[in-house]
């Protein structure tokens, strides 16, 4: 049973003050310098917007970085010598996530755990803790309630706050929640404000369901049967592939593993941010490449998030975000293509006319 | 606006062009159309919205797109450059396709803005544009707009970065690109980045350290600016796809007036003159060198 | 570290640098004036390592940055004068390519005094002496150029 308390919004900054004085890292959407919001360090709660709009990357950079050191390697008279790289995951405390954005670490977490447990994932995972704030509702690319998801999902999250007058009604939803509530119990008060969040978190989720309804089982029922259906010849047209969609995804977590040799003796190894919207990402050694045009790479995109994922590990691999819609420089729009898969019936596949995408 | 589609329909009907690529109303705000019907041709449109260069579709790259055979484009002054620039370096030839060209006042920043084109909203590199009547192209339309209003905000920003000492510089440069993560989204929506294979994505040797890490980034970014100096048409995609918003522009534009002050060449859509690399002339400046 | 230590080190770093510098030369002229200079017993720093290609148009900006992040502190670029490419025009396409290059560093912020360009036919074994000793004179007075080595370290936050 999640507890349910407040806090005010003076105390919320006094928390945060704690944190950073106890050299907790702080987390949270702030500005940079060209105005872009984006998740990075504060050193103080001022510098967090906690709500309005979505920030421009997602949460997963501070748990699959862009790029991280696996190890370094020597060679030695025809030995290797390999060195883990040193590792230290700090504590952290994120501090305005979005639920969207908390949703998706939970979703990866399933992954990270599968054929092979992913230490440096978790290692950072385990020293965070996710204080996410209740959206308002975003924008029109916003669809966290087509995938199962709303503005004041609590998945992901170790504390969801809810803003209400004065400040916010808190459900402490993890041991990481209590524990961080434990250690600044003085700044919240029992009880909640669950009655005068109501109004603000049905607001919210009506907001997100104009933008689009659509069922994910129908939609992953028509992917599982319609790998050759003729709508996904023209799903790519104005795609450039460029992967920026899965670069600001808040779930895309593919990566490529290089060796980066300082010399013919030494070097270091790399895990680093891929896509499988890169023409290279299939290529075969051969030449051959089984994903050889951009349509096919969409499909992939779409049969992962939508129909492989779910079926391996029962979570849509989408958290509604809209990010990938906002940044596409081609106007491609997964909203407006879910809401066309949705609607076509699963099965054989249709005599699909084309008409302009 | 009726007479694009007009045109767009007939090039259809005749059967000279298989799709017309265009504008058109997204969901939010303007966006690519492949028109292949009479009804998609009266969606198309053209306004300070359309901000996208059509031109990249035509590039050998888009195997999805020249799957659909023929196409005509609708393109700006800047988009005609890029066509130009793709038969000049041989990688399409002028028969290929049919240029719908679109006499252009400036185009706002965002296509999902909407305002009038004012000093305040216009897009930096449309103000002293010179191509707003493009010439290479099959039909022009349209009445010409205004000049886009004000100086280019690049310009003034390339002189406050060479104002500074070379270290301020470097920590300018080096903070904007540690941003960059490799996407490649600055090369994948560039019309002139036509290569079939980028020297950035070979390993054996790997020149262009792939890793997203400041030493890897400079590297990338370098690399891009020296292969885009002659080519380069200004359009501006790459910083607008850029998802982490590096002002790759900046970048571009320099090295465009570099080529311009040593090799007397400035791109145009004049797809005969001979790009300033891959040419030479016997008394090219050479104070830099011993 | 005990601070005496750390003296000790840092003195010795201090009097220890030497700049590495990478020389990238055409085979018919540079290389072969280099030779000379070697087969003439002329003096010159030893710190630098020629890496010999065909021609100037073959040296690609990429060796240049590849050679700095690798660790070298100056670069040298050396071809046949104007007129003189074994192959016609090789020198003329290198001239524009590093041109630009330079200024392109520059725009970055990176000294373009770290890399010298020159002329060095296959008879100018003393030109490639002076060339040499010059860049190292002057690459001793820029310094060690592990800021570009290490650019590595500044980047995204825990990686």
């Amino acid at each position: 049973m999640t507890r349910q308390m407040f806090i005010s919004e003076s105390a919320l900054k006094s928390l945060a003050e704690e944190l950073v004085k106890a050299g907790t890292r702080l987390v949270g959407p702030a500005r940079e310098r060209n105005g872009d919001l984006v998740y990075r360090e504060a050193s103080d709660l001022g510098e967090i917007e906690l709500g309005g709009d979505p920030p421009t990357r997602s949460l997963k950079e501070f748990f699959l970085p862009p790029t991280e050191v696996l190890l370094t390697y020597r060679q030695k008279q025809g030995d290797v010598e390999v060195t883990p790289a040193p590792h230290v995951f700090a504590p952290l405390v994120v501090i305005g996530a979005r639920p969207c954005d908390a949703a998706a670490v939970a979703a990866v977490d399933k992954v990270m755990d599968w054929d092979y447990h992913d230490e440096l994932w978790f290692g950072r995972r385990l020293a965070t803790t996710i204080v996410s704030v209740a959206c308002g509702g975003g924008d029109a690319s916003c669809f966290c309630t087509a995938v199962g998801l709303a503005p004041d999902s609590a998945k992901g999250s170790d504390v969801l706050l809810v803003p209400v007058e004065g400040g916010f009604h808190a459900e402490i939803l993890t041991e990481k929640g209590e524990a961080l509530v434990k250690a600044h119990a003085a700044r919240f008060t029992e009880g909640g404000k669950a009655e005068a969040a109501k109004a603000y978190r049905d607001a919210a989720r009506g907001k997100v369901q104009a933008n689009l309804s659509a069922d994910p089982a129908k939609i992953r029922a028509f992917l599982e049967a319609g790998f050759d259906h003729p709508i996904w010849k023209g799903i790519a047209l104005r795609c450039h592939g460029c992967g920026a969609c899965a670069f600001v995804c808040p779930t895309c977590h593919c990566f490529d593993i290089v060796d980066e040799p300082d010399s013919i003796e030494r070097g270091t190894r790399r895990r680093n941010w891929d896509t499988c919207q890169a023409a290279k990402f299939t290529l075969h050694g051969s030449g051959h490449n089984p994903r050889n045009e951009q349509n096919c790479r969409i499909r992939q995109r779409m049969m992962h998030k939508f129909a492989i994922y779910p079926a391996r590990f029962g979570e849509i691999l989408c958290t509604g975000c809209g990010r990938c819609i906002r940044v596409c420089p081609g106007g491609m729009d997964l909203l407006e293509t879910l809401d066309k898969l949705g609607r076509l019936p699963a099965g054989a596949p249709a005599e699909a006319k084309r008409g302009a995408p | 606006m009726q007479e694009l589609r007009e045109l767009a329909k007939k090039l259809l009907a005749e059967g000279a062009v298989k799709v017309v690529v265009g504008y058109a109303e997204g969901r939010q705000g303007v966006r690519p159309i492949f028109a292949a019907t009479p009804e998609d041709a009266d969606k198309l449109i053209f306004d300070p919205r359309c901000v996208q260069n059509l031109a990249t579709y035509l590039s050998p790259r888009r195997a999805h797109v020249a799957a659909l055979g023929k196409l005509a484009v609708v393109v700006k002054g800047c988009d005609a450059m890029a066509a130009a620039g793709m038969i000049r370096e041989a990688q399409r030839k002028r028969d290929d396709f049919v240029l719908i060209g679109v006499r252009c006042g400036g185009v706002l920043a965002d296509p999902r803005a909407s305002a009038a084109v004012t000093e305040a909203t216009v897009a930096a590199r449309c103000p002293g544009c010179e191509v707003r009547e493009p010439k290479i192209v099959d039909h022009l339309l349209g009445p010409l707009p205004p000049a886009p209003p004000g100086a280019s905000a690049l310009d003034a920003r390339i002189a406050e970065l060479d104002a500074m000492t070379p270290e301020e510089r470097f920590a300018f440069w080096t903070s904007e690109l540690a941003k960059c993560v490799r996407c490649n989204a600055c090369r994948e929506i560039c019309p002139m980045c036509f290569c079939v294979r980028c020297v950035c994505d070979k390993s054996q040797p790997q020149w262009i350290e792939s890793s997203p890490h400041a030493r890897g980034n400079l590297a990338w970014h370098m690399t891009r600016a020296l292969h885009q100096a002659g080519r380069c048409v200004g359009c501006g995609e790459c910083e607008r796809a850029c998802p982490v918003g590096i002002p790759l522009s900046l970048l571009n534009r320099k090295v465009a007036r570099v080529v311009a002050e040593r090799f007397d060449y400035v791109v145009s859509d004049d797809p005969e003159k001979p790009a300033p690399i891959g040419t030479y002339r016997l008394e090219d400046d050479q104070e830099f060198i011993r | 570290m005990s601070e005496a230590t750390a003296k000790t080190t840092e003195a010795k770093a201090g009097a220890a640098f030497e700049p590495r510098i990478a020389a990238f030369v055409c085979n018919w002229c540079t290389y072969t004036g280099a030779d000379l200079a070697g087969t003439s017993r002329i003096q010159m720093a030893p710190n630098v390592r020629v890496v010999r290609l065909p021609c100037t148009g073959r040296i690609d900006p990429m060796f240049i940055i590849k050679a700095f992040e690798r660790g070298a502190d100056g670069v040298i670029v050396s071809g046949c004068h104007p007129g003189d490419c074994h192959y016609s025009a090789g020198n003329y396409h290198a001239r524009r390519r590093f041109a630009i290059f330079r200024e392109i560093m520059s725009f970055i912020g990176i000294d373009p005094n770290r890399i010298t360009f020159s002329w060095v036919s296959a008879s100018e074994g003393r030109k490639w002496g002076d060339v040499v000793d010059e860049t190292v004179s002057r690459i001793r007075g820029l310094g060690p150029f592990a800021g570009y080595k290490n650019l590595v370290e500044k980047t995204h936050a825990g990686a």
